[in-house]
């Protein structure tokens, strides 16, 4: 660390790392947001002998969501680091309890969705088995809502005290 | 889409690697990871919350000093960060429990699932049933009853109870749908625990 902190200062390199973790956040949500989408989505009528397919390859965007949710929780976990002394303690003299207690759930939350991700690319995988559609469809929402709710809070925190605050 | 997928998933049954005439190795490797997967994502989401309760870490991380020591450590120098410790000794735990998952036939997995998933409910509400017990009930000096090894015993009966008496079907059924129920209920306990210090401040 310190031979970074010698080329850049160190709040930089901090606001540098929070914005790569908001990129990746952003497309994060892109990928798990139209997956559960489509496991939700309304069933399509058949036309013919055609079989109506979705326009969104649900199936395809499984291993970039696993490899990008656990990408995205080691750099939050590293960030957390900086958010534990440098946020955190200003954010409670401040009485921002609420804050504090919904990145707290945040974390809770982040680490849920982890220990599901084996579960979920089980599910995923080609062919897909009928047997687990049910369970499929709904760990990819507590994904996607574990996503969402982890954006929300953590742009909260950023505006506190981050990038452009 | 979910008609969609019904509908691609009955053809693909056909296509399926059994269907194929796949080795029955990888059938059984596929099965074996299903296994050791959803066995993971339960066990996982247990112990974590059984070990943020509890407050036991695996290690403490001092952010201040950088520094790292095994186990449960005091505030020093800063404040401690236990969320690694519990994250790391979850996972590691899980990952024994999800290995030996593998190894026992499926209908003692599919008991065991239920037998844990009850014990983490009736443990801790056998340690509060006593506490109100000696609270508002007790008219002798009960405090020897207020110790979770105490509460164990009745924790443990009751687990059997429930256990023996749960249809191994609903069992088989209700697999799964572990996967989603374990880490729901450890939110809302890992949630309600933070509604004192934070939310009804």
């Amino acid at each position: 660390m310190n031979i970074i902190f010698s080329i850049i200062r160190e709040d930089t390199f901090w606001k540098i790392l929070l914005f790569i973790h908001f990129l990746l956040a952003v497309g994060l949500l892109a990928a798990v947001t139209l997956q559960a989408v489509a496991v939700l989505m309304p069933a399509r009528q058949m036309a013919g002998h055609f079989i109506d397919r979705s326009p969104v390859p649900a199936a395809g965007y499984t291993a970039l969501i696993a490899i990008v949710y656990v990408l995205q929780a080691l750099m939050g976990a590293w960030i957390y680091i900086k958010y534990r002394t440098y946020v955190r303690i200003p954010m409670e003299q401040l009485r921002h309890f609420w804050t504090v207690g919904s990145f707290e759930l945040k974390e809770h939350v982040v680490t849920m969705g982890m220990g599901l991700l084996p579960a979920y690319w089980y599910f995923w995988r080609q062919p897909l088995s009928a047997e687990h559609d049910n369970v499929r469809r709904w760990v990819t929402v507590f994904l996607a809502l574990s996503v969402w709710y982890a954006f929300i809070v953590g742009h909260v925190a950023n505006d506190f005290r981050g990038v452009g605050s | 889409m979910t008609q969609t997928l019904d509908a691609g998933e009955g053809l693909s049954q056909f296509d399926s690697p059994a269907a194929r005439g796949a080795p029955t190795s990888t059938v059984q490797t596929g099965a074996k990871f299903g296994t050791f997967a959803i066995t993971f994502g339960i066990a996982f989401a247990l112990l974590y919350t059984v070990y943020e309760r509890l407050n036991w870490p695996l290690f403490t991380y001092h952010p201040v000093l950088g520094n790292l020591d095994f186990g449960r450590q005091p505030t020093g120098v800063g404040p401690p960060m236990f969320w690694y410790g519990w994250i790391v000794l979850a996972a590691a735990s899980a990952l024994v429990v999800a290995c030996a998952a593998t190894i026992i036939p499926a209908r003692w997995l599919r008991q065991a699932t239920v037998f844990c998933c009850a014990l983490a409910v009736l443990w801790p509400a056998s340690l509060a049933g006593l506490r109100i017990f000696i609270v508002d009930w007790a008219t002798f000096d009960a405090d020897f009853l207020n110790s979770p090894w105490v509460a164990a015993i009745p924790g443990f009966i009751g687990t059997a109870v429930i256990t023996y008496y749960f249809p191994a079907r609903l069992a088989e059924r209700l697999w799964t749908s572990w996967l989603l129920i374990v880490p729901i209920v450890g939110l809302v306990v890992l949630g309600s625990s933070l509604l004192q210090p934070w939310f009804l401040r």
